[in-house]
């Protein structure tokens, strides 16, 4: 009789374990996606590309709004007034010597932004994580000194660019040390590290990190933020087509 | 009498199997003669397409940009491209220069976009290198420097859906390892002599293709023609010297770069082997003939040899009379050859529908090119094997003893 209380207490304790586990998960990666999530924000940094034939810096400067709609102007001499639009979902690139506006999807989202490791599908990945995949807790690992949570994403759809992520999250800030992108026979696709954070307005923004596309040898992207603004004045239909030749 | 006037006279004892002896040489020497002039239009045909199109007699590129090719790397430029298209011009044998710039570019029109190659051409320059023509430029006009033109392959203006005055807009990677795009109008449609060409490239003005791809006063290659007659391979390793830049340059003789020209040297070798098998079927005839004739005159062989005729001149007899019916055969084939290919030269073979969407350096209709050298080889090729196979036999023959040939029949 006893016996069987304390497998009752020992099963209804795992169970629960369980369940507070999973909402975990969750809860980290809502957590992270909070902390990645600004009403409007205005940045101008570089993206810096090392690979087999040298380093190539392009400036930018960006604007963002919620999750979804952000555009990047780039303002380096080769590639100046060239702009990229993001709205919920679509992706729309400009050029000043264009007469029209370049609508990318299907394959062409594939293709490297500017030569660097960071595709256009890239930016197509919207913070609202859990709707995208199944995520769920593996442990904990130190990276870099920090401690972090072990996060395994598996995409609920194929519309994501990644079929499986697995993320290192810092335990105290929610920021993702590390991210690794795989394929769906698992095969690493990219790695993205972050090597500086900045605090604004409570909550860690980052400021400088690198990716690593592994198909590619000996290449990595650094994206350097040199200047953040929380929540500027963006005009009502700042991020549409209209805007982009302003 | 003479031997010669004996094994002539044997010619006309059985005509009917003297004819049908030369006629199987005849037939022979004729393929021959179309395959190699066959052979001969690809081989220039081909020539002339690598040369114009792709290769040039001399390729001059970064010298960097071949090992990399496959990651299209645009950055690896030549530079003070006038200084080095005077300094070619200036040396002996080279006759016209092209400095170009092809480059991957994907174009745009509304919701479609479709895979492509461009070329950027100085046009007031370039038509001394390629032709463009009435026989090319099928409607429209040629770019002009300065402006935002194109001028497309008919096919590939028709998979986008474009004509003359319409405009594209394509997007490419730059020198400077980004991405740029650029709005062209249509301005013409050329046929070009390769149906590949004709489906995926287009033409744009050198300057606008150098601003689109952040390459001011830079090309990718630059393309050399030869006067004729000159040596041209002495001619590629002596070219470096006069070049002020040579070190940074990669120059490459254009039977030296990887291209579909090695096939049709392959293509040669099997001509050649099939010119051997065609020639020994053609023996077969002649060596069945020979047997037969001597054994339809047996009796004669002992007769001749009773009344003192050697062994070798039995031999020279039976391939005297080979040798006249291979010549005779040999003559005919290959004037016979020498026809139809003028004829085949002049209305061309019309491979189009064979080779649609094979993408391979040669037009679709080809038009057999005699060599004269090749003509005169399968001539007396042919002559001295279809003879030779006739002392085989002969010497057999020769060995007979009178009284055994005499007792024959």
């Amino acid at each position: 009789m006893k016996n069987k209380k304390t497998t009752a207490i020992l099963f209804l304790l795992f169970f629960t374990a369980t369940l507070l586990w999973s909402q975990t998960a969750e809860e980290i990666i809502r957590k992270v996606d909070e902390q990645q999530y600004f009403a409007t924000m205005k940045t101008t940094g570089s993206m810096i590309t090392n690979d087999r034939f040298g380093t190539k810096k392009v400036d930018y400067i960006s604007w963002s709004e919620g999750n979804d709609n952000f555009i990047i102007e780039f303002t380096s001499a080769a590639e100046r007034g060239q702009k990229i639009l993001r709205t919920s979902d679509e992706l729309f690139l400009y050029y000043p010597d264009a007469e029209e506006i370049i609508r990318l999807q299907g394959a062409a989202l594939k293709q490297s932004m500017m030569g660097s490791d960071i595709s256009y599908e890239d930016m197509t990945a919207g913070n609202d994580t859990l709707r995208q995949y199944d995520v769920e807790l593996k442990g904990s690992e130190t990276i870099d000194g920090k401690d972090c949570f072990v996060i395994q994403m598996t995409a609920k759809s194929r519309k994501v660019p990644y079929p499986a992520q697995t993320l290192w999250i810092e335990k105290e800030t929610y920021v993702p040390e590390q991210v690794r992108y795989f394929s769906k026979s698992g095969k690493l696709l990219k790695e993205m590290r972050v090597l500086e954070v900045r605090e604004m307005e409570g909550k860690v923004i980052i400021s400088k990190m690198v990716l690593e596309d592994k198909l590619k040898k000996n290449s990595s992207t650094e994206m350097v933020l040199d200047e953040i603004e929380i929540n500027p004045v963006l005009g009502r239909d700042f991020f549409s087509l209209d805007q982009l030749a302003w | 009498m003479k031997l010669g006037s004996i094994a002539y006279r044997n010619i006309y004892r059985n005509l009917r199997r003297s004819i049908l002896s030369a006629t199987a040489i005849m037939v022979a020497a004729m393929s021959i003669v179309l395959l190699f002039s066959l052979l001969g239009g690809m081989k220039a045909d081909i020539t002339y397409n690598l040369q114009t199109y792709s290769t040039g007699g001399i390729r001059i590129r970064d010298r960097d940009f071949t090992k990399n090719e496959r990651l299209n790397p645009m950055h690896l430029t030549i530079e003070n491209v006038d200084i080095l298209s005077r300094e070619l011009l200036e040396t002996p044998g080279v006759s016209v220069v092209s400095p170009r710039i092809s480059f991957p570019a994907r174009i745009y029109r509304g919701e479609e976009n479709y895979n492509a190659m461009g070329v950027g051409l100085d046009f007031s320059t370039e038509s001394a290198f390629q032709d463009l023509g009435p026989d090319v430029l099928q409607k429209g006009r040629l770019p002009e420097s300065g402006k935002n033109e194109a001028l497309l392959g008919y096919k590939l203006a028709e998979k986008a859906g474009v004509g003359i005055g319409d405009k594209i807009t394509l997007l490419s990677s730059t020198a400077s390892r980004g991405t740029n795009a650029i709005t062209l109008e249509v301005t013409g449609l050329a046929v070009f002599p390769l149906s590949g060409m004709s489906d995926n490239t287009f033409y744009a003005p050198l300057d606008r293709v150098q601003h689109l791809l952040r390459m001011p006063d830079q090309v990718q290659e630059m393309l050399v023609k030869f006067d004729a007659d000159v040596d041209e391979r002495a001619l590629t390793a002596s070219l470096p010297s006069g070049l002020s830049d040579s070190e940074n340059l990669e120059i490459t003789y254009w039977q030296d770069i990887e291209t579909s020209y090695s096939f049709i040297q392959m293509a040669e070798t099997v001509y050649n082997i099939f010119a051997l098998f065609f020639f020994f079927l053609a023996s077969t005839v002649i060596l069945n003939t020979t047997i037969m004739v001597i054994f339809e005159r047996m009796k004669e062989i002992g007769t001749l040899s009773a009344m003192g005729m050697n062994g070798k001149d039995l031999v020279r007899l039976f391939f005297l009379e080979s040798l006249y019916i291979g010549i005779i055969g040999s003559f005919f084939g290959v004037l016979l050859g020498i026809l139809f290919t003028h004829l085949l030269s002049i209305t061309g073979i019309d491979f189009g529908s064979a080779m649609e969407g094979v993408d391979f350096d040669i037009a679709p209709v080809l038009y057999p090119k005699l060599s004269l050298k090749s003509t005169v080889l399968v001539f007396f090729y042919s002559v001295v094997m279809t003879s030779v196979v006739s002392i085989f036999p002969s010497r057999k023959a020769s060995r007979i003893e009178p009284v055994e040939a005499l007792r024959a029949v």
